[in-house]
């Protein structure tokens, strides 16, 4: 997790686009609050600079 | 084995700043076993090279191979379509498989993307300590299979120096004193007597000191 956010911060991507949680299936709630956290922690990143652009990468 | 090191990122895209093509080569040997250059780390930086130079706006052309072994001639004849191919090589290989390609594709730039560090012993997982210095004079035999060239920072050959203390060297905690570990195994093995031997005073002609090195066998030779 640690290389691959350092990787992302050198690509230029950022990376506080990838974050990885641990919680059991019976965390329905707090799924949820993580996936609404990522959710707005994304939207103020803003889309993926590299989305659409058609090439494999 | 070869232990190397990637290079930063950054250092990278500088170095293949002026080639729009570029072939990522990798070694299947040394640098593979030490996570350094291997196919896998042949991907990883050919995926974040062709992100970056996209966001950069360069777009690069970036191409992904791997050999056996790129210290021999006869494993880097297998991607001489993708090294011609490409406007440089950015080698992922020791700077022996570095400079292979170099010699053997002359008119083509092999650029070094990595490191390459020391030969050394991954003594756990992700951990790589040094444990030879090609000398070229081996005295294992004397110093209960610890090197102290390799392992003792002054490369003293005559016991440990004044900074030697609890066993640690005064260069960092971290680090063992390895005449403290010479002594202590020649003492376990009961070959104490070893360290009593005169030793005449070192050739260092067989190490660096005589200049770059060559071995020629003449019973293998064509």
């Amino acid at each position: 997790m640690g290389y691959a956010k350092k990787l992302l911060d050198q690509i230029g991507l950022g990376g506080e686009r990838l974050e990885m949680y641990f919680l059991s299936s019976a965390e329905g709630a707090r799924f949820a609050e993580i996936a609404t956290e990522m959710t707005e922690r994304i939207r103020e990143l803003g889309p993926n600079p590299l989305k659409n652009e058609g090439a494999r990468i | 084995m070869i232990i190397g090191e990637q290079k930063p990122l950054d250092e990278i895209k500088q170095m293949i700043a002026d080639y729009q093509k570029v072939l990522i080569l990798g070694c299947g040997t040394c640098v593979t076993v030490c996570f350094a250059g291997g196919e896998k780390e042949v991907g990883i930086l050919a995926s974040a090279l062709r992100m970056a130079t996209k966001l950069d706006g360069q777009n690069k052309e970036i191409l992904e191979a791997t050999v056996q072994r790129q210290c021999e001639y006869e494993y880097n004849e297998e991607v001489t379509d993708l090294v011609r191919e490409a406007d440089a090589v950015l080698s992922l290989a020791c700077g022996i498989g570095v400079q292979t390609m170099n010699e053997q594709f002359p008119d083509k730039i092999t650029l070094p993307g990595l490191n390459t560090s020391f030969l050394g012993q991954p003594t756990e997982q992700g951990v790589w300590d040094e444990r030879c210095q090609a000398c070229g004079n081996c005295i294992l035999d004397k110093t209960a299979g610890i090197c102290p060239i390799a392992r003792c920072s002054k490369s003293l050959l005559n016991g440990p120096c004044g900074g030697s203390k609890d066993g640690k060297c005064e260069i960092d905690p971290e680090v063992d004193c390895a005449w403290q570990l010479i002594h202590d195994r020649l003492q376990a093995l009961g070959r104490l007597d070893l360290l009593t031997e005169i030793q005449p005073a070192r050739d260092w002609s067989t190490s660096r000191d005589g200049g770059p090195r060559k071995i020629v066998r003449e019973d293998l030779r064509l």
